[in-house]
């Protein structure tokens, strides 16, 4: 495995394992500042929003004060849909760098999410698009977008259950 | 049950004595299955039901495939731009006519034994066809009554309604408010977004219209955008409606007859509203009470039985299609003036992704709420749902703000944190359970 490949592929599991295991503000230091955060909804059945900003998305955050939002709430314990607090477990698959550029990577991986809650548990699954960027060094997370598999939502959903 | 809720006498499951200050309602109206074959007979495929929205099938050949009750529908754009509503089904061996929820085909041939009709539902091909096959008798039915109002869709199975105009009576004004925003009309935005709540569909009709929760559930929405504002972040949506959420603004609520009902509360930021832009033209075509509605009024509006149309900082069309007591299945679009600047589109956008969404900060909390309702309401130890806040502060028919907008409520109050709109909701729906041919 590449230097870059087995990088990359380690910021992904780490980022599902600080999310399974709720180590919030880990897991918002892995975005830059200007990340952007982009889960489109479905326009039919088999194609998704393209444009983010003049279509409809399940989530577009459009920098990391939008992820603080959801971790804020979900911290705040006054959420209903947040408490009790879903246990999900996230295995990524697919590690793949598609483009290595002097500036940003771009690198996509699937997940298999399992929830369990109120309704018993449930799997789902995720397609991932990721750019990253160097930051003092670091590789960080400067977008990524999920298209998440499931169509007809069954209970709420959070930055945890994608 | 002895003997089963339907057999007993469907008038006790509403105790309606207003004039001693009690309406309840038996919370088996929300999980007894017996009561939901009832509701899906007796209401879902007897009245006006909503389908769709007109932008969502605008060329020839559109079609939107969706349910009235049970029975799946589609509706067709023909050629000189009418619509037809065909029951979504071959007439030879039953199967599903459109291979998409939505989709374009002047022409729909049957993916099982290629059996093709033209738009306007004459069979025109039976593969191999046999001779003296009458082609007429197998052409698509049309369900029995399907209009649109000001480019909102509904159909009935039923022969026997009355008009729609008639139907939606006094909500009427409230969908003007809505399609005047743009001389152009409304548009559903592109995507959407359907989820499964375990749950009753009149818990979310109650829900929709419901002032009373905002300040509880939705507190930690308020509170995050709160925290987000105080930072200086997300520039374009600026302040939201923390007055509107946490109290102490205007309200006001309207049984508007035939179990429609609906709510507002003033804006405290009307300006940051996407339609804030449109103000010019709007003072110039409409009346100043139009105007001051649109601009500064947060409006909930439930039709009775499947959709509520709201319009706040976003704009939605929320759609029900109740599929059990325990679950219906909701699909929330985004609806907006067409030809708005790109700019109020996408705040218009962001707001609506904040808090309108199963994956929002907003509806996923309502969802929660809702569902735990439902499961409580299993307990038979406690039989009753009481809605008697505001009983002492009837208003009957209009009140002042009513009255200059010009439409005649059942009865309002002036505080949406009432529970009296309830009362309308649950006479109408038990009028029709029985039955009642005059609804």
């Amino acid at each position: 495995m590449s230097d870059l490949r087995e990088e990359v592929t380690d910021l992904i599991y780490n980022e599902a394992t600080l999310l399974d295991r709720r180590e919030w503000d880990a897991w918002i230091a892995l975005y830059t500042e200007d990340a952007v955060y982009w889960v489109p909804s479905w326009v039919n059945e088999e194609e998704t929003t393209e444009d983010p900003e003049l279509q409809l998305n399940l989530i577009y955050l459009r920098n990391r004060g939008g992820l603080e939002d959801r971790v804020f709430r979900i911290e705040s314990r006054d959420s209903y849909a947040s408490v009790p607090l879903d246990r999900t477990v996230h295995v990524i698959g697919n590690v793949l760098v598609q483009k290595e550029g002097a500036e940003e990577v771009e690198a996509t991986a699937n997940c298999i999410i399992h929830t369990y809650g109120k309704k018993g548990g449930l799997t789902r699954a995720s397609l991932y698009d990721f750019v990253f960027r160097r930051v003092n060094g670091d590789l960080k997370i400067a977008r990524k977008k999920i298209t998440f598999i499931d169509d007809r939502l069954e209970g709420p959903i959070d930055v945890y259950h994608l | 049950m002895d003997g089963g809720i339907i057999e007993n006498d469907l008038s006790a499951l509403v105790d309606d004595r207003v004039d001693d200050g009690m309406f309840r309602v038996d919370r088996a109206v929300y999980n007894d299955e017996q009561i939901f074959e009832r509701e899906v007979s007796a209401i879902f495929e007897r009245c006006w039901f909503f389908l769709c929205h007109e932008s969502q099938i605008s060329n020839y050949g559109d079609y939107f495939w969706t349910e009235i009750g049970r029975q799946p529908v589609f509706v067709h754009r023909q050629e000189d731009g009418s619509l037809k509503c065909f029951i979504n089904a071959c007439s030879h061996r039953a199967a599903i006519l459109t291979p998409f929820k939505q989709g374009n085909a002047k022409t729909l041939t049957c993916r099982f034994h290629g059996w093709s009709y033209r738009c306007d539902g004459a069979c025109i091909g039976v593969k191999n066809e046999e001779e003296g096959t009458d082609r007429n008798k197998f052409n698509l039915r049309e369900i029995a009554n399907l209009a649109s109002y000001k480019g909102f869709v509904f159909g009935s199975l039923s022969e026997d309604v009355s008009s729609l105009d008639e139907w939606l009576g006094a909500a009427r004004p409230w969908i003007d408010l809505m399609v005047a925003q743009s001389p152009d009309g409304l548009e559903v935005v592109a995507g959407n977004s359907t989820y499964k709540t375990d749950g009753n569909w009149k818990l979310q009709a109650e829900n929709s219209v419901d002032g009373y929760h905002v300040s509880t559930v939705h507190r930690v929405f308020a509170h995050t955008i709160a925290a987000r504002e105080s930072k200086g972040e997300y520039t374009g949506i600026k302040k939201t409606e923390a007055g509107r959420i946490g109290g102490g603004v205007p309200t006001a609520s309207y049984d508007l007859g035939n179990g429609h009902m609906a709510i507002w509360a003033q804006h405290t930021t009307p300006e940051v509203r996407p339609i804030w832009e449109a103000k010019d033209r709007l003072e110039k075509e409409l009346s100043p009470k139009q105007v001051e509605w649109i601009l500064t009024k947060g409006r909930n509006l439930y039709l009775f039985p499947n959709v509520m149309l709201m319009d706040n900082p976003s704009t939605q069309i929320r759609v029900m299609k109740p599929r059990s007591a325990d679950r219906v299945d909701i699909t929330v679009y985004c609806i907006a003036p067409k030809g708005e600047s790109k700019r109020a589109r996408a705040g218009r956008l962001r707001k609506f992704e904040d808090f309108y969404l199963t994956a929002g900060m907003a509806t996923s909390d309502d969802i929660a709420a809702l569902e735990d309702s439902h499961e409580g309401s299993m307990a038979r130890g406690a039989q009753w749902c009481e809605f008697n806040r505001g009983i002492g502060s009837i208003v009957e028919g209009a009140d002042e703000e009513a009255k200059e907008l010009g439409f005649e409520p059942q009865v309002c109050t002036n505080n949406w944190d009432h529970e009296v709109i309830y009362h309308g909701f649950y006479r109408h729906w038990l009028k029709m359970i029985s039955g009642d041919r005059s609804v």
